[in-house]
């Protein structure tokens, strides 16, 4: 390590004293970027493994936004899986049609498939629900994140059904997670927040899972930083109008502040879903009885979200 | 150039800090030594929230800086 001027010190990592990139206060300690990338791919795969996310013979559908946590989650299976010749990734791509957003991360994406030799496959909204978001969102926009969220999920189900998946993986990180718990709360809604999102489908879905799970949304963008990847992508025009926003910077001000609370979070969402688990009154899984497909309830929310369309 | 001759020696130059803002915006800030964490505080930006690049390092919101060092903020967006 060359030495520096006293008064422009970096911290040391605390596993090999090189100059740290980012100080990890949930864990206690400053890492540097070779430590980091060891540190996260090895608590990622602690995951995977652990909750039985990815098991010999899967087909796993990588949801591929083109943006950070999307691109983290991909770059990192295949650096975990790329020498199993019996664990194959899909990338799915869906494009929503977001004018002046969208373009920017599908070409981001597009990069990334070709760099790491991925088999791509792109969902757009126009060709599965005949619009693009912008359409679908005139004199709605409030609603902005509801409807996009469950259209987008359509139509990555539909992508990795066309890619034979047996898997599909979503990047959401531990910040998404607390938000979800906490948003939850807020809203008052006790079947979301205690439901088992690892749950069982019987078979009717394709199991999603989401290896970053436990890794913070700074850690993944420092990761992508130190491997060179990290591209300063515009932010989804409609998340201004989302509760999320609000929830996102309350709770990482909360974290920043008391370090652990996020984690502390998931670990309290596992108690209630263990303790309320079949205690709920959830309706049980059934079939919409205008699409056929799975849905709890009468008709699914995408021929719900149709039907509001058409008024 | 006949201009530059005037110009007073390099290290009786007074130090500033630039600090270039998410939005690209740059602010010349006090050169004396303090925590990036200090800085992003008076800005009003969670560290958690952003990363910090001096000089083309990435560097913990611990980090001393100082003097001439020109401290780039990248916030990190929301979406996956
Ligand atoms: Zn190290
Ligand atoms: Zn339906």
């Amino acid at each position: 390590m060359s030495p520096e001027p006293l008064c422009t010190k970096i911290p040391a990592c605390s596993l090999c004293g090189e100059p740290a990139v980012i100080h990890q206060r949930h864990a206690g300690h400053f890492l540097c970027g070779t430590h980091l990338i060891a540190d996260l791919e090895h608590r990622v795969s602690e995951t995977v493994a652990s909750r039985q996310q990815i098991v010999p013979g899967d087909c796993v559908a990588v949801a591929l936004s083109g943006g950070k946590d999307s691109t983290a989650l991909l770059f990192l299976l295949h650096r975990l899986f790329k020498s199993h010749s019996d664990i194959r990734l899909v990338a799915v791509t869906v494009d929503e049609g977001i004018d002046g957003y969208r373009e920017a991360t599908v070409r981001s994406a597009e990069d990334l498939v070709r760099r790491l030799g991925v088999t791509h496959i792109t969902v757009s909204f126009g060709e599965l629900f005949g619009d693009s978001l912008d359409t679908i969102l005139k004199g709605r926009k409030t609603q902005a994140c509801s409807i996009c969220g469950i259209l987008r999920k359509k139509a990555l189900v539909v992508g990795a059904e066309r890619a034979g998946a047996t898997k599909l993986a979503t990047g959401h990180n531990l910040d998404d997670e607390a938000q979800s718990v906490l948003m939850n709360v807020l809203r008052g809604d006790l079947v979301r927040l205690v439901r088992n999102s690892g749950a069982d489908s019987g078979g009717r879905f394709i199991p999603r899972i989401k290896p970053l799970m436990y890794v913070q949304e700074k850690e993944i963008a420092t990761y992508l930083m130190v491997q060179g990847i990290w591209e300063d992508l515009p932010e989804c025009p409609y998340a201004i109008h989302a509760l999320r926003r609000e929830v996102r910077s309350m709770l990482s001000g909360i974290e920043y502040r008391h370090p652990g609370t996020m984690l502390r979070l998931m670990e309290n969402k596992k108690i209630l879903e263990t303790g309320f688990s079949g205690k709920t009154g959830e309706e049980p899984v059934g079939y919409c009885r205008e699409c056929g497909n799975p849905c709890s309830g009468e008709t699914c929310q995408i021929c719900q979200i149709r039907h509001s369309l058409l008024r | 150039m006949t201009l530059s001759i005037k110009k007073p020696p390099r290290k009786v130059v007074l130090r500033r800090m630039n600090l270039i803002l998410p939005d690209r915006s740059i602010r010349v800030i006090d050169p004396a030594p303090a925590t990036v964490e200090a800085i992003l505080q008076k800005e009003g930006i969670n560290p958690l929230e952003v990363m910090v690049v001096r000089d083309g390092l990435l560097i913990p919101e611990d980090t001393l800086v100082s003097g001439d060092d020109e401290i780039r903020i990248i916030r990190i967006s929301h979406g996956g």
